[in-house]
């Protein structure tokens, strides 16, 4: 009698109708996301950890911008063949500081997660400019413009510190030199190249990324930013488990 | 806390099953109830009525 | 339909489109240097476009109260036609980023015309313009007919309507720029998000409202199936779009989520945006138009009760199996791939319901094509629904992951149940909106059936080839033991391919432009004869039981 006076009520009451919808809705979300808040205290440690610097992050977010995500994965999987192909497969603690993450979800083209360092800064502005100049089979657009276009560093510190806001430690010291950091970084002969390395570590890669050391573009950003994917740690780097096979 | 993790996981592992049969129990009983029957009925073949007028709060 | 309005109604709706402008008069203030400025002109655009409109109609007599006594149906004559016009952008787009993946050369070295920029208007022009538009403008009609009450007031309706509306074309207007939050089917950003937010809970409260005046003592299924969509879309884009933006007059925002949390929430709302958005509501759609144009009763209302909660528990578990393999926990990945195959329960459920209601009618399948559109997407809704339980499954996704067979399932589910649906409940609804017998041309529904379904299959068939084939060229060895292929070899595969995809999107698309062609024709001929003094009010029969060609 109960059970049909609870139902009764939910038919005829439109209010109850839309709570036990969320109720209904909600619970597995929370029961599948809400562990993953305290997941920390499992993933593995990464004490190397850095931060992107503020060119890699403009970088990043070129990458957002140009939709690359949609075509490009970051996240090596399990599997023996990617491992293979790709590098050791992605640690949940390598896109700890990724607001948002990047894995992708689609392989137009090939696994970026450990792309950095594996090809020249010219064979990606190259590649960048005219990808069948250097792959004559690809598919991928042309970027020629990122070349042609001034960097927009003036309100990096903002994005820093919107950065620092959602958790990522930015400190107020790399917050207010971001500008110039981003331009040090670019123009390595410059005086503020020495705060670059104090603040982001000695591994940080200082270089021309584009060829052009008299301005800095949005090349520039992107390059760094490809050149820095998988080597913000070493953590994958050491001994893995046995990827599978299937 | 290293317990959190390890707790919310079994929570969300034993209850998130209890729940489901729980609820797939409630629904079933509530779409095969008797008293519920007529009301079905009236739902299923009322919009095939033709009249396309709205019915005044007094109708 | 201003004149419809009444004078207050009127005003109020020049204040808030007024409120608008100066909403997009600060954005394009604070944004200069930032493409928030360009998203601001647009608003700004938009906002005074509109008050245009009501100003010319804003002298106009007071409506006399006989209107109360009739559903309130101007919105949802609107609706299908930004349904239509939605259909042909959304889908153009996607031809057009199809051949790109062709012909890569096509882009002109412009950085608006490049892949990535344009695919975002392909899916959010479908997903959102086309989908969305349909859902709001099927809602207001079976909300009313359901509930024999009309809907709560007038001005809400085209709040969400238009501002809805305003929320795509900011939307794709902003993915041309570069501005997009990288969440697949969530890339707006922080303003777009926190306006939908706004026209979605106007929407829910128009909803619930006049669900509380109806006059029939249940709540008929459909309307079941558009309240899930409403609450838990809004549930969804809120958790999912947490941002923290740069700055006021920044376009640009970080989530607040990052990593591993990020993607489970990220695959949290994509896979329940297809659930909750792509299927409840269109399930609604069919709950309504399906028996209304076979004229027999659903099946079995008990099932569709069934079904309805199945859906709404077990979907919101299943977004995890888009992250199989990868840094994810596993037991979340397991619980994924079990829900996910669990969910075909239900979801057969609601396909064989709708087969069994057209089981009897069959003869009027053979002859309407409208019906044999709603026919035609139960089927492929049942058979989406099996090919991703089946890609749920942790081995099969390791093959199907990454690859077109993702593109090719999503497309059998987009193009076959969704648009199929909705265009068969549209072609239902153009004639009693409009108060027709049939629509313009019976003909030309069959043509477009036909090129529709054409089209579905060349691209899911083209799609699956491509991503097995890709699929298995990624993880095939050679008797050394190293990999057999590179990735550039999997590419080139690719390539016929992606020339089929394109013209089976070309199919569909010209199905597309057929069908708002005649929509329009039908509603001409309606005006022209409502011009000629002849009055066009027909008895308010619906055509539903008139079948093309009896």
């Amino acid at each position: 009698m109960a059970s049909e006076f609870f139902h009764r009520k939910v038919e005829r009451n439109t209010i109850g109708f839309v709570l036990a919808i969320i109720g209904v809705a909600s619970i597995g979300g929370i029961v599948e996301i809400a562990p993953l808040f305290t997941i920390h205290e499992t993933v593995e440690e990464a004490p190397d950890m850095r931060l992107y610097t503020p060119l890699e992050l403009a970088g990043r977010n070129i990458y957002i911008r140009e939709g690359c995500y949609a075509c490009h994965s970051q996240m090596i999987r399990t599997l023996r063949d990617e491992v293979e192909r790709y590098g050791p497969y992605s640690l949940a603690v390598e896109s700890k500081y990724d607001h948002p993450m990047l894995w992708g979800s689609k392989r137009t083209g090939p696994d970026l997660a450990r792309i950095g360092d594996k090809y020249s800064d010219a064979w990606h502005v190259r590649h960048l400019i005219d990808p069948r100049e250097v792959v004559p089979e690809s598919i991928m657009p042309k970027y020629g413009w990122l070349a042609r276009t001034e960097l927009r560093t003036a309100d990096l510190g903002e994005h820093l510190a919107a950065q620092r806001a959602v958790g990522v430690p930015y400190t107020p010291e790399m917050i207010e030199n971001a500008t110039a950091d981003a331009y040090a970084q670019a123009t390595p002969d410059s005086a503020g190249a020495g705060g670059v390395t104090e603040r982001y570590g000695d591994a940080t890669q200082m270089r021309v990324f584009d060829g052009d050391a008299a301005r800095v573009t949005e090349m520039d950003a992107l390059v760094a930013y490809l050149q820095i994917l998988g080597r913000l740690t070493e953590a994958a780097y050491g001994e893995q488990p046995t990827a599978a096979t299937e | 806390m290293e317990i959190a993790h390890e707790t919310l996981v079994a929570l969300s592992k034993s209850w998130g099953l209890f729940y489901l049969v729980g609820f797939s129990l409630c629904v079933i009983v509530y779409a095969c109830w008797p008293g519920n029957r007529q009301a079905f009925q009236r739902a299923k073949t009322s919009i095939l009525d033709e009249d396309d007028t709205p019915r005044g709060p007094q109708a | 339909m201003v004149s419809q309005l009444t004078v207050s109604e009127r005003q109020f709706a020049l204040v808030i489109l007024g409120l608008l402008a100066m909403c997009g008069l600060a954005m394009a203030a604070g944004g200069r240097g930032d493409p928030m400025g360009a998203q601001g002109f647009v608003v700004l655009i938009y906002a005074v476009g509109f008050a245009f409109v009501v100003m010319a109609g804003l002298y106009a007599p007071e409506p006399d109260d006989s209107r109360l006594s009739r559903y309130y149906d101007d919105p949802t004559k609107v609706g299908i036609v930004l349904t239509m016009i939605w259909a042909v952008i959304g889908m153009g787009f996607g031809v057009w980023v199809a051949s790109l993946l062709a012909w890569p050369n096509l882009t002109f070295d412009a950085a608006w015309a490049s892949f990535g920029r344009l695919r975002p208007v392909h899916t959010s022009g479908v997903i959102f313009g086309f989908g969305g538009n349909a859902l709001i403008a099927t809602s207001f009609h079976v909300l009313q007919r359901t509930s024999r009450a009309r809907l709560a007031d007038q001005f809400s309706p085209w709040f969400v309507l238009i501002g809805y509306n305003l929320f795509c074309v900011v939307a794709a207007s902003g993915y041309l720029l570069g501005v997009t939050q990288s969440k697949e089917y969530a890339e707006p950003e922080w303003y777009a998000d926190i306006w939908l937010v706004i026209v979605w809970v106007v929407y829910f409260l128009l909803y619930i409202r006049t669900l509380m005046r109806r006059q029939e003592p249940h709540i008929y299924v459909a309307n079941w199936y558009y309240m899930a969509f409403i609450l838990v879309v809004a549930v969804l884009h809120i958790v999912n779009n947490l941002a923290m933006p740069v700055s006021l007059s920044h376009a640009k925002s970080y989530s607040l989520f990052s990593g591993v949390q990020d993607a489970m929430t990220q695959w949290w709302y994509g896979h329940n945006a297809v659930a909750f958005f792509l299927t409840a509501g269109f399930l609604g759609m069919m709950y309504y138009y399906m028996p209304k144009r076979a004229g027999r009763p659903i099946f079995s209302y008990r099932l569709s009760i069934i079904s309805f909660w199945g859906i709404t528990f077990l979907y919101m578990w299943a977004g995890s199996h888009h992250l199989h393999y990868t840094a994810l926990p596993h037991w979340v990945q397991t619980l994924g791939m079990t829900f996910s195959v669990m969910l075909l329960v239900p979801s057969w459920a609601s396909a064989g319901n709708a087969l069994a209601t057209l089981n009897g009618a069959w003869h009027k399948v053979r002859d309407d094509a409208t019906l044999r559109f709603m026919m035609v997407a139960a089927v492929f809704y049942g058979l989406s629904t099996f090919e991703g339980s089946f890609m749920a499954i942790r081995p099969v996704n390791s093959l199907s992951h990454y690859t077109d067979w993702t593109v090719g399932h999503v497309h059998a589910g987009a193009l076959g149940w969704v648009a199929m649906i909705t265009f068969g409940s549209i072609y239902a609804l153009v004639p009693w909106m409009w108060k027709r017998q049939a629509m313009y041309s019976p003909k030309l529904v069959e043509v477009h059936f036909w090129l529709a379904l054409a089209g579905t299959i060349v691209y899911v068939f083209a799609m699956w080839n491509s991503g097995i084939i890709q699929g298995l060229m990624w993880r095939t060895y050679n008797d050394g033991g190293t990999l057999a292929y590179s990735f550039i070899d999997s590419l080139v595969a690719m390539h016929p391919y992606y020339i089929a995809r394109a013209f089976g999107g070309l199919l569909f698309l010209a199905g597309a432009i057929v069908g708002s062609i005649n929509v329009w024709m039908t509603i001409r001929a309606s005006r022209l004869e409502a011009a000629a003094g002849a009055d066009a009010d027909l008895p308010a029969r619906p055509a539903g039981a008139v079948v093309a060609g009896e």
